[in-house]
C-alpha cells in the first residue's frame, strides 16, 4: 500500500507529473496541429521578440563599434533627455491629436460606407463602387502626397486656380499649420476608407436574413433595420477592430507625415516617428532615438490594455 | 512515423541555426575579432593575399560605398577599365545621394561598413568625429608620403579635414565656390536690363521679370526667382553672402557667433520676404523640390536661378527642347548695400573617403586600397574615371576634355564614377572641361573669379562636441524660423525668440566650445 504513505506535498507533485504527462500526450496526439503553429511561433520569436534585445541600447550610450556588450551604461539618461526636452510635449500632443483624428473621424467612416453599401441592391453597382474605393489603398503615400502637392500648390495648383477664379484669396494649404491636420485626415480617408470596409462588409453578410424578415413583418423600415439589427450584429467586430486600431495608436504612418512635414507646420506635424527618423537615422543618435521609440511603444501598450479593459467593462469581448 | 520525426528534427535544427546566427551577428557587434567571419569580401581578400604572396598578379578585391547622383546604377565598362589598370576588383555599393546619410548611419550601426567609405559631405564627417577619435578608422597621414600621387593632395585642404592634427581621409576636390546666378538673357534684353551688380538691381530684375511681361506674350505668367526648400544650396545662402553675412559662423566683437545673429542675415530675410510678398519668387518655395525649381526656369515661368552656376548647361539642354530661342547667361558679382561683393566658400573638398578598421584589417590591405586611390589620381586613370574612354565618351580639344554629343550615354556610363575620384585637376592632372556652350565656359571662369571674394567658414578646423551631437537638430529651429519669417508667419520678435530657444537648448554651449577651441 504505497499510495497511503504519500504526503500531501508528494501528492501534489504526483498530480503535477500526471498533468504534465497528460499535456504531453495531448501534444503528441495533436502533433500535426502543433506543427502547424510552429512557423507562426518562429515568426514572432525571430522577428518580434529577438529584436527586442536591441532595446537595451536605449539605456546605453551606444557606440556601434563597441557593440551592445561594450557600450557604456547610462540608465535612464536618454528618457530624461526626451521628457525634459522642449519638443517633447509638442510631439506628444501632435501624436495624440492625429491619433484622435484617426479614431473619431476616420474610424467610423468605413462602417458608414459598409452600411450604405449593404443597402445597395444593384450588385453590379455595389461591386463597382467597392472596387473603386479600394484602389487608392494600393497607391503609395509618395504618390498621394505628390498629387495633393500638385493640386494645392500656390504656383499653378488647380485648386488655388479655382479658388482665385471664384474671386477668393488664394489659400496657402501647404505652408500653413491650420491646414495640416485636415489635409492629413482627408488623405487618410481617401486612401484607407474603402479598404477598411472589407471586414465590416464580411461581418454584415453573416447576419441572419431571418432577422430582417421578422423586422420587416413588424413594420421596421430600412433605417430601423440597420440600427437594430445590422449594427448590433457587427458590434463585436467593431470593438475588436477599435482595440486593434488603438494598438496602432502611434503608428500614424511615418512616411505620410514625413512627406507632409515642412518648416511651417512642424509645430503640429512633428510626431514620434518623424522625430525618431531624424534623430536616429539622419543624425546618428542611435540610443536616443531608440529611447524615443521605446517610449512610444510603451504608450501604445498602455492604451491597448486600457481599451481592452474598457471593452470588458461594457460587457464586450476584448481581444484577450 | 519516422518520417514525421525527421521533419521535427529538421525544424528544430533550423530553429537552432537561426538562433545561432542571430547570436553570432549580435556578438560580432561587440567583438572586433569576429568580424572576418561575417564579411565574405574580407575573407576573400585574405585568401587572395596568401595565394599570390607579395608580387601577386591576382587582382586585389575590396568594397567601396559611394553616392550615386544619377537615377540608375552605371554600366561597368569604365569601372572594368579602371580595374584592369589598377589590378583590382572593386565592388562598388551605390547609394542614391538622397538617402546616403541613412544608409551610412545604418551601415555604421550594424557594423557593415565596406572597406572604403565615402562620406558625402562635411556634415556627415562631423558626425563621425566621435568614432574617428575612438580610433575606428585608419589614420592615413603617415602613409601618404609613400604614394607618388597622394602626396600631391593640397595641404591646406587636408588641414581642413584633420582631427586633432591627424589625417584620416582623402578628399575629392571641388571648386571653392560655384555659387552665382543663372538668368534669362533674352528676357533681360527684351526689357533692356543688364546683369545686376547690386542687390537692388537684383530686386529690380526680379520685379521686372514678374511684372513687365519679359517673354512678351501679353500674359502675366512669369515670375522672377525660382527657389527650393534648401536654405544652403538654394538661393538664400548665396544671397546672404552678397549682403555680407558670414559663412555659417563669423566674428563679432571678438567672439565667434552663428550667422543668424548677424544683422546681415536679417537683411537677407527681409529681402526674401519682400520678394515673396510681391510674388517675385515662387510662393511655395519652402516645399519646392530641386526638380520643380529647375522646371520653373526651364519651362519659362521664372527667369532667375541662384545656385551653382555650372547647372546652366543641364538647364539649357532641357529648356531648348521646350523653347529653341531660350538664352541663358551666368553672373556672379552682386554687391550688397555696403558696396562689397562676397560669396561663401566650401572648405575645398566635396567628398571624403575613410577606411574603417572594422573592415580593413591589416596595414597591408590599407596600403593596397590607398594604392588604388593613388593610381586613381594618376592623370590617365583620373581622366578615365572623370571623362570616360577617350574617343567614346570624350575628345580632347585644346588640351581640355569635351564630352561627345551623346550626353545621355555619358551620364549613364561615366558620370556616376566622378563620385569616386580623388583630388582636383591641379593635383590629379585630369583634363579641365571644354564647353562649347558659352555660358557654361563662362561659369568655369566665374568659379575662379569667385575665389577673389570668398567668405570662409572659420569653424572648419574647430571642434564643438555639442555641435556634433545636437547641431543639426538645433539648426532646424533656425531653419524653421527663417522660413516663417520670410513667409510673414513670424516677425523679428519671433525670430529672436527662436534664437533664444536655440541658445537655451545648447546653442550657448556651441558658441562657448567653438570660441574655446579657437
Amino acid at each position: 500500500m504505497e499510495t497511503t504513505t504519500l504526503t500531501p506535498r508528494e501528492e501534489a507533485r504526483q498530480l503535477k507529473k500526471m498533468k504534465k504527462a497528460e499535456t504531453w500526450r495531448r501534444i503528441k496526439r495533436n502533433k500535426m496541429i502543433y506543427l502547424m503553429i510552429l512557423p507562426g511561433l518562429l515568426y514572432f520569436l525571430i522577428y518580434k521578440y529577438l529584436p527586442m534585445y536591441g532595446l537595451i541600447i536605449s539605456f546605453q550610450d551606444y557606440k556601434p563599434y563597441k557593440g551592445i556588450a561594450g557600450s557604456e551604461w547610462v540608465g535612464l539618461e536618454h528618457f530624461h533627455r526626451l521628457v525634459t526636452s522642449s519638443e517633447f510635449w509638442m510631439i506628444f500632443k501632435n501624436t495624440l491629436v492625429l491619433f484622435g483624428l484617426q479614431i473619431f473621424i476616420f474610424f467610423p467612416i468605413p462602417i458608414i460606407i459598409s452600411l450604405m453599401l449593404n443597402e445597395v441592391r444593384h450588385t453590379f453597382f455595389k461591386k463597382g463602387v467597392q472596387t473603386l474605393i479600394y484602389i487608392p489603398h494600393f497607391m503609395s503615400w509618395v504618390v498621394i502626397v505628390s498629387i495633393s502637392y500638385v493640386m494645392l500648390t500656390l504656383d499653378g495648383g488647380i485648386i488655388n486656380a479655382i479658388i482665385e477664379s471664384l474671386g477668393f484669396e488664394k489659400i496657402n494649404f501647404l505652408l500653413n499649420d491650420d491646414w495640416f491636420r485636415p489635409m492629413y485626415i482627408l488623405q487618410v480617408i481617401w486612401r484607407e476608407a474603402g479598404w477598411g470596409t472589407i471586414i465590416f462588409l464580411a461581418a454584415i453578410t453573416a447576419v441572419d436574413p431571418q432577422l430582417y424578415e421578422a423586422a420587416r413583418m413588424d413594420g421596421a423600415n430600412r433605417f430601423r433595420q440597420m440600427w437594430h439589427i445590422t449594427l448590433p450584429a457587427i458590434r463585436n467586430v467593431i470593438i475588436v477592430l477599435l482595440i486593434l486600431k488603438i494598438g496602432d495608436v502611434l503608428e500614424l504612418g511615418f512616411e505620410h507625415v514625413y512627406l507632409l512635414l515642412n518648416s511651417s507646420n512642424r509645430n503640429v506635424a512633428e510626431i514620434f516617428d518623424t522625430y525618431v527618423y531624424v534623430a536616429g537615422l539622419q543624425q546618428g543618435q542611435f540610443s536616443y532615438s531608440t529611447a524615443v521609440g521605446f517610449f512610444k511603444g510603451a504608450v501604445g501598450l498602455v492604451m491597448v490594455v486600457f481599451a481592452n479593459w474598457l471593452a470588458k467593462r461594457f460587457n464586450e469581448e476584448g481581444i484577450y | 512515423m519516422s518520417h514525421f520525426k525527421k521533419v521535427i528534427a529538421f525544424m528544430l535544427f533550423m530553429l537552432l541555426l537561426i538562433v545561432a546566427v542571430a547570436c553570432n551577428s549580435s556578438e560580432s557587434g561587440g567583438e572586433e575579432e569576429n568580424q572576418s567571419d561575417d564579411n565574405n569580401s574580407n575573407s576573400n581578400e585574405e585568401t587572395a593575399d596568401s595565394d599570390g604572396g607579395e608580387s601577386s598578379d591576382e587582382p586585389f578585391s575590396f568594397s567601396l560605398m559611394a553616392n550615386l547622383h544619377t537615377p540608375e546604377v552605371p554600366e561597368e565598362k569604365v569601372l572594368e577599365e579602371i580595374e584592369g589598370i589598377t589590378n583590382t576588383d572593386v565592388e562598388i555599393q551605390w547609394v542614391p545621394d538622397n538617402n546616403y546619410e541613412d544608409r551610412l548611419n545604418t551601415a555604421f550601426a550594424t557594423n557593415s561598413l565596406p572597406d572604403a567609405v565615402f562620406l558625402k559631405n562635411q556634415t556627415t564627417f562631423i558626425q563621425f568625429r566621435d568614432a574617428i577619435e575612438d580610433d575606428q578608422f585608419w589614420e592615413i597621414g603617415p602613409y601618404l608620403d609613400e604614394f607618388e600621387n597622394l602626396q600631391k593632395l593640397k595641404d591646406n585642404v587636408l588641414d581642413n579635414t584633420r582631427v586633432n592634427g591627424n589625417l584620416y581621409t582623402l578628399y575629392q576636390g571641388r571648386p571653392l565656390s560655384r555659387q552665382g546666378m543663372i538668368y534669362r538673357k533674352d528676357w533681360a534684353d527684351n526689357l533692356g536690363l543688364e546683369a545686376p551688380t547690386t542687390t537692388e538691381e537684383f530686386m529690380e530684375m526680379a520685379r521686372a521679370f514678374t511684372e513687365d511681361d519679359p517673354d512678351g506674350n501679353g500674359e502675366n505668367d512669369t515670375f522672377g526667382v525660382t527657389d527650393r526648400s534648401d536654405l544652403i544650396y538654394g538661393a538664400f545662402k548665396t544671397v546672404s553672402s552678397w549682403f555680407g553675412t558670414p559663412n555659417y559662423w563669423g566674428e563679432k566683437d571678438g567672439q565667434l557667433l552663428p550667422e543668424f545673429m548677424f544683422d546681415e542675415y536679417v537683411q537677407t530675410m527681409d529681402f526674401f520676404r519682400e520678394m515673396h510678398e510681391n510674388g517675385y519668387i515662387n510662393q511655395d518655395f519652402p516645399v519646392t523640390s530641386k526638380v520643380d525649381q529647375q522646371e520653373f526656369i526651364k519651362n519659362g515661368s521664372a527667369g532667375i536661378y541662384v545656385g551653382s552656376m555650372g547647372d546652366v548647361i543641364s538647364l539649357y539642354n532641357d529648356a531648348v527642347a521646350i523653347n529653341p530661342d531660350v538664352e541663358y547667361d551666368v553672373h556672379n558679382y552682386v554687391e550688397g548695400p555696403d558696396g562689397e561683393f562676397g560669396v561663401w566658400a566650401i572648405p575645398g573638398f566635396g567628398n571624403l573617403v575613410m577606411f574603417p578598421k572594422s573592415s580593413v584589417e591589416t596595414e597591408e590591405d590599407l596600403k593596397k586600397i590607398l594604392g588604388f586611390f593613388d593610381s586613381l589620381m594618376a592623370p590617365e586613370v583620373a581622366n578615365l574615371s572623370y571623362w570616360g574612354l577617350e574617343g567614346e565618351h570624350y575628345e580632347v580639344v585644346d588640351g581640355s576634355a569635351k564630352v561627345t554629343d551623346d550626353q545621355a550615354k555619358f551620364d549613364r556610363e561615366v558620370k556616376p564614377y566622378q563620385a569616386i575620384g580623388i583630388g582636383e585637376p591641379e593635383t590629379n592632372g585630369r583634363y579641365e572641361g571644354f564647353f562649347e556652350y558659352e555660358p557654361k565656359a563662362k561659369s568655369e571662369e566665374l568659379f575662379k573669379d569667385n575665389e577673389n571674394y570668398l567668405i570662409e567658414d572659420p569653424t572648419v578646423p574647430l571642434y564643438s562636441e555639442t555641435y556634433v551631437q545636437d547641431g543639426a537638430r538645433l539648426q532646424q529651429i533656425i531653419t524653421d524660423a527663417t522660413y516663417q519669417y520670410i513667409l510673414g508667419q513670424t516677425d523679428l520678435e519671433g525670430f529672436e525668440a527662436a534664437i533664444e530657444d536655440w541658445k537655451s537648448q545648447g546653442g550657448e554651449d556651441i558658441i562657448e566650445e567653438f570660441n574655446a577651441s579657437e
